[in-house]
């Protein structure tokens, strides 16, 4: 995967490019508005991304305690209300809690990694060139990791069409 | 800007002309430069004419694709139509002062004919165009590849046009000097390590070379957006600034690697000549391979890798803020697993006449 551009940064070009090439060019007043709604969502969307993930998790294994704090309180008063809420907290509230995820700097390592594998391959070239032919299944080592990924990157990001813009 | 076409044309024309300029308003022409479209209507004594122009302009330089002159751009043109039958829009002129257009400028007349050239394919409404259309366009390609390099590049512009080393004094030296340019930029221009595949294509390729052919002038750009037609043949072949001498298959290899990323199918026309590779064989008598034309591709779109990376890089490092740069990751994302294949990655689709692995 591309670690760069971000998404971040993918989002804060359309907000730039809403600003630089869409917005001067709108005439009419619903059109400007709708240009600095669709601003003010993808910096929603921005502020979002990097603590959707965690906030979830996290909201989910609360209300399950929620819920079951809530049956212990009031669960063995013996009305109907109390048997439902009873109920909730030995079904829903026994969920088990899911992991929350960490906010790891990955993107750091993974390019540490990704220019790592660049300066093999400028290595591997030196052999080859050398007449190391064992340097040829090295690189065909490096290339059996490459393929798949770049085939679920393309596949991930790519949109049908052709390229906008060019005829 | 009116006044600026105006004054350029007169340069041209001549004074005693009137010229008035109408219509003019940007219109999407490709990556590289700010098109332009608007009709002079000019007039001396009691003749009038009415001349539909296209102007292209330089964006700033951190903005640029592809760092090119309008100067050597029009006198490739005029030499193309002085010297062959190869259909390109007469220039008018340039303007290199910045201070007249805002940045550097030429000004062409708009060919006659449809640019939408996806309308020849996939069921499109001229797809019944399309065998003619493609032969024509590769009797062109050849026209242009078999011309006379002293003849079109008397001054010798053509050699080396980005001024980065490029030698042209034989088909080995150029290869040497193109792999030394690409190599030696590779590090200026990686935004992200996925771009690890051009590294690999560049290595590659200087390992794992094709026998050599005679260098040409090449369009540089050949790919479906670069033409238009009419009545069933090619009625221009546009956007001449990355044209340079080179090997004539970059032009097919390109060609074959736009084709995909376009959703179009030059390559496969004309089909009553078995194909576009098949024609231009019958044509020239070179006999080009489909392994060369893999080596091609590949070599092609380093050739054009390096200033696009460039450009994203400058976007990705805040010299800029337009947003086609950031497009651009997306729309060629495609192309990678298919570099991937051509050279022969292990679980790529088996190619058994792929010539261009490790």
């Amino acid at each position: 995967m591309n670690t760069t551009p971000s998404i971040d940064e993918l989002l804060e070009g359309l907000i730039f490019a809403l600003s630089d090439e869409i917005l001067p060019y709108l005439n009419n007043e619903k059109s400007q508005a709708t240009a600095v709604m669709m601003q003010s969502v993808i910096q929603e969307i921005r502020q979002l991304l990097p603590v959707f993930d965690a906030y979830v998790a996290k909201e989910h294994n609360e209300m399950t305690k929620v819920l079951r704090d809530v049956a212990s309180l009031v669960g063995d008063i013996g009305s109907d209300a109390s048997l439902r809420i009873s109920e909730r907290g030995a079904t829903l509230g026994a969920v088990a809690d899911v992991p929350v995820p960490e906010n790891n700097d990955v993107n750091s390592a993974h390019r540490a990694l990704g220019f790592a594998l660049q300066d093999t391959l400028r290595d591997l070239d030196e052999l080859q060139r050398k007449g190391f032919t064992v340097a040829d299944d090295a690189l065909d080592t490096v290339r059996s990791y490459l393929y798949p990924t770049f085939v679920r990157y393309a596949s991930t990001v790519s949109i049908e069409g052709g390229m906008v813009g060019r005829g | 800007m009116e006044k600026a076409i105006s004054e350029l044309l007169r340069k041209t024309l001549g004074n005693n002309y009137d010229i008035a300029i109408e219509g003019l308003s940007p219109i999407p022409g490709g990556f590289s430069r700010e098109t332009f479209s608007c009709t002079a209507l000019v007039t001396q004594g009691n003749t009038k004419e009415v001349l539909p122009l296209i102007i292209r302009k330089d964006p700033p330089e951190e903005v640029c694709i592809l760092q090119t002159s309008r100067a050597n751009e029009h006198e490739l043109i005029e030499s193309l139509r002085a010297n062959t039958s190869v259909p390109v829009s007469r220039s008018y002129g340039y303007e290199l002062d910045p201070s007249v257009f805002g940045s550097a400028a030429m000004v062409l007349e708009r060919a006659d004919g449809n640019g939408k050239t996806s309308q020849l394919f996939n069921g499109g409404p001229d797809a019944d165009q399309a065998e003619e259309v493609m032969r024509h366009l590769c009797e062109v390609l050849v026209e242009l590849h078999q011309a006379d390099i002293s003849v079109i590049d008397p001054r010798g512009i053509l050699q080396d046009p980005r001024e980065v080393g490029i030698r042209t004094s034989s088909w080995d030296e150029y290869m040497d000097s193109t792999f030394e340019y690409y190599l030696s930029t590779y590090d200026d221009i990686v935004y992200d390590p996925s771009s690890i595949i051009l590294l690999d294509a560049y290595l590659t390729l200087r390992r794992k070379r094709p026998r050599p052919l005679r260098l040409s002038v090449v369009h540089g750009d050949f790919n479906p957006a670069n033409f238009l037609y009419k009545n069933g043949k090619v009625s221009a072949l546009i956007d001449w600034e990355n044209s340079r001498i080179g090997d004539p298959r970059e032009d097919l290899g390109w060609m074959t690697t736009m084709d995909i990323l376009s959703n179009t199918h030059v390559m496969d026309y004309p089909k009553k000549e078995g194909g576009f590779i098949s024609y231009y064989n019958k044509l020239t008598g070179w006999n080009v391979t489909k392994e060369e034309v893999d080596y091609f591709t590949l070599f092609g779109s380093a050739n054009i890798g390096v200033p696009v990376q460039s450009a994203i890089y400058r976007r990705i490092a805040g010299e800029h803020r337009e947003f086609m740069h950031l497009y651009l990751i997306q729309s060629s994302a495609p192309a990678i697993p298919s570099m991937a294949q051509l050279l022969g990655y292990p679980g790529s689709i088996p190619n058994e006449t792929t010539g261009v692995s490790s």
